[in-house]
């Protein structure tokens, strides 16, 4: 019990301190502008586009699927730096050299950025509701948070993925940014995925996003919770399975790093 | 300006121009900005727009091309100042005898130079994978028209730069004015779709008239006297943005230097 307790402390406050550490920089302006209006401008272009292809009938497919794609900002980016920065701020010998549950310490890079996504995400379609009218009315709202959460757990699992890559690889903006524009492509987010190739199809199920955009749509249009429960548990075990491969890297690189004394090395 | 005096900017410009072009033909954000973010906007604009038939391929060849000019021009061109405070090397340009202004031009240039391949990126993305037949209408007036953008990007960037280095809380805004310029030039929408009140905002950007001339010399859809009146805004634009970024840039240093935070961010 005592254990459990401490694994407990460990990952709530490496949690903490980490998304602290990440955003120790930030002011309201630059929250403002990667977390607010980075997110609107991007619903805006390509729900607007879609709307030039398709009609102002289907806005809410885009600004659902894009208000949704915004978990990855999160996700991707703030997992990613979170897991990446113990490396580039030199904490990684410390954090190595401790004894505390690794399980607990890695995975805690991510639960401020769940948490952080979840309210990027709303914000999102907060916009959809304002600017495309995006109808809430039929929608079971305690179930789109859900897959909200659900969602922003998926990512920052692939998130958790990434960050161990940027522990061996300097080019992590690069991966990240490549990531996040693919999740764009592949998730469905603004093409059907019935409209792409069986590959396509095949690479946007192994991916997080994707169940859980289509289960955010099928919620806002009047579904219910057990309808889309094989989407949610889906992303769960897609999260699961990201996180799970992320955690066997990041002990890999760290039996690598000691064998081979290159801790800090790129 | 002497003919002499010219030649030597003219030097340093294309000592710039080299070096930059070198130093960031290995960098794979530069890769990300000109290769692939304008591959995923063409692969994802031509499954939207062409496939449903609300646009023809070459305008989204034209209009992700240009996500990647502009993208690279806010990223690469806008810190092109920045950086070399970052990398210490401020003090020595602002030292020596040539304005800054034209080795910041020289350095532009090269960027929106490396930039145009996100055209062919996009062009080989709609020919190859979507096997789409691209011939550009009126081919001499898209040369001329792809000049002249090439031209109104680098002035425009000469604006962005040390706008970003006088004010740090501009660009803290840097991620965030990628997409509203797609928007607001038409790059892949017309203007039309956005509220009427940013269309002036249109007007003041030379990237919308660029954008213009572009898709309409491509696609044949627009008239002599509209690619005409496209090329004069550019040229007007362009001229507007070299004085602009003239005094910005005097404004810059003279800042850094009364403050002595040349090195500072």
């Amino acid at each position: 019990m005592r254990i459990l307790w401490r694994n407990v402390r460990l990952f709530i406050e490496g949690a903490l301190l980490s998304y602290i550490a990440l955003f120790r920089w930030l002011q309201p302006h630059t929250y403002l502008a990667s977390k607010i209006i980075m997110p609107l401008a991007q619903i805006l272009f390509f729900t607007l586009m879609g709307i030039f292809a398709s009609g102002a009938q289907n806005a809410a497919f885009y600004a659902v699927g894009n208000a949704i794609h915004i978990a990855s900002v999160n996700g991707i980016y703030g997992v990613t730096m979170s897991v990446g920065g113990d490396r580039w701020s030199g904490a990684l010998p410390y954090i190595f050299g401790t004894p505390a549950n690794r399980l607990a310490l890695f995975s805690g890079r991510a639960f401020f950025h769940v948490l952080d996504g979840m309210l990027g995400v709303m914000v999102g379609l907060m916009w959809g509701v304002l600017l495309f009218g995006l109808d809430l009315s039929h929608t079971d709202l305690g179930g789109l948070a859900l897959a909200i959460l659900i969602t922003t757990f998926s990512t920052s699992g692939l998130g958790l993925l990434l960050g161990c890559v940027s522990l061996v690889s300097i080019e992590t903006m690069f991966i990240n940014n490549t990531a996040y524009f693919l999740l764009l492509v592949f998730s469905g987010a603004n093409i059907p995925l019935a409209a792409m190739p069986a590959w396509m199809q095949g690479v946007a199920w192994g991916l997080p996003l994707t169940r859980g955009i289509a289960a955010a749509r099928q919620l806002i249009a009047g579904a219910s919770v057990p309808e889309v429960a094989p989407l949610l548990l889906g992303e769960i075990g897609l999260g699961v399975l990201y996180i799970l491969l992320g955690y066997t890297l990041f002990r890999w690189f760290e039996f690598q790093a000691k064998r081979r004394g290159t801790l800090e090395a790129f | 300006m002497t003919l002499q005096t010219l030649k030597q900017n003219l030097r340093v410009a294309y000592a710039a121009f080299v070096i930059t072009l070198r130093m960031n033909a290995p960098d794979a954000f530069v890769l990300f900005t000109i290769v692939v973010q304008p591959l995923v906007i063409a692969v994802m604009a031509m499954w939207m727009l062409v496939e449903r038939g609300a646009a023809n391929a070459l305008y989204v060849v034209v209009g992700s091309g240009m996500t990647g000019l502009w993208s690279t021009l806010l990223f690469m061109g806008g810190n092109s100042i920045n950086w070399e405070r970052w990398t210490g090397t401020l003090e020595l340009m602002v030292g020596q005898p040539t304005p800054v202004s034209v080795i910041v031009f020289g350095k532009n240039a090269a960027v929106v130079f490396q930039s145009l391949l996100s055209m062919v990126g996009s062009y080989s993305v709609a020919a190859i994978l979507f096997r789409q037949s691209l011939v550009v209408e009126q081919p001499l007036l898209f040369a001329v028209s792809l000049i002249l953008t090439t031209a109104a990007f680098v002035c425009f960037g000469l604006v962005i730069a040390p706008m970003f280095l006088l004010s740090p809380a501009v660009q803290h805004f840097q991620n965030a004015l990628e997409f509203p310029v797609y928007m607001l030039c038409g790059f892949l929408f017309p203007i039309a779709l956005l509220p009427g009140w940013t269309t002036p905002l249109s007007y003041l950007l030379a990237p919308y008239w660029a954008a213009r001339a572009l898709h309409g010399t491509s696609t044949g859809g627009a008239s002599l006297q509209e690619t005409l009146f496209a090329w004069g805004m550019m040229l007007l634009l362009g001229l507007i943005y070299l004085l602009i970024s003239g005094w910005l840039t005097e404004r810059m240093l003279y800042k850094a230097r009364s403050e002595a935070s040349l090195r500072l961010e």
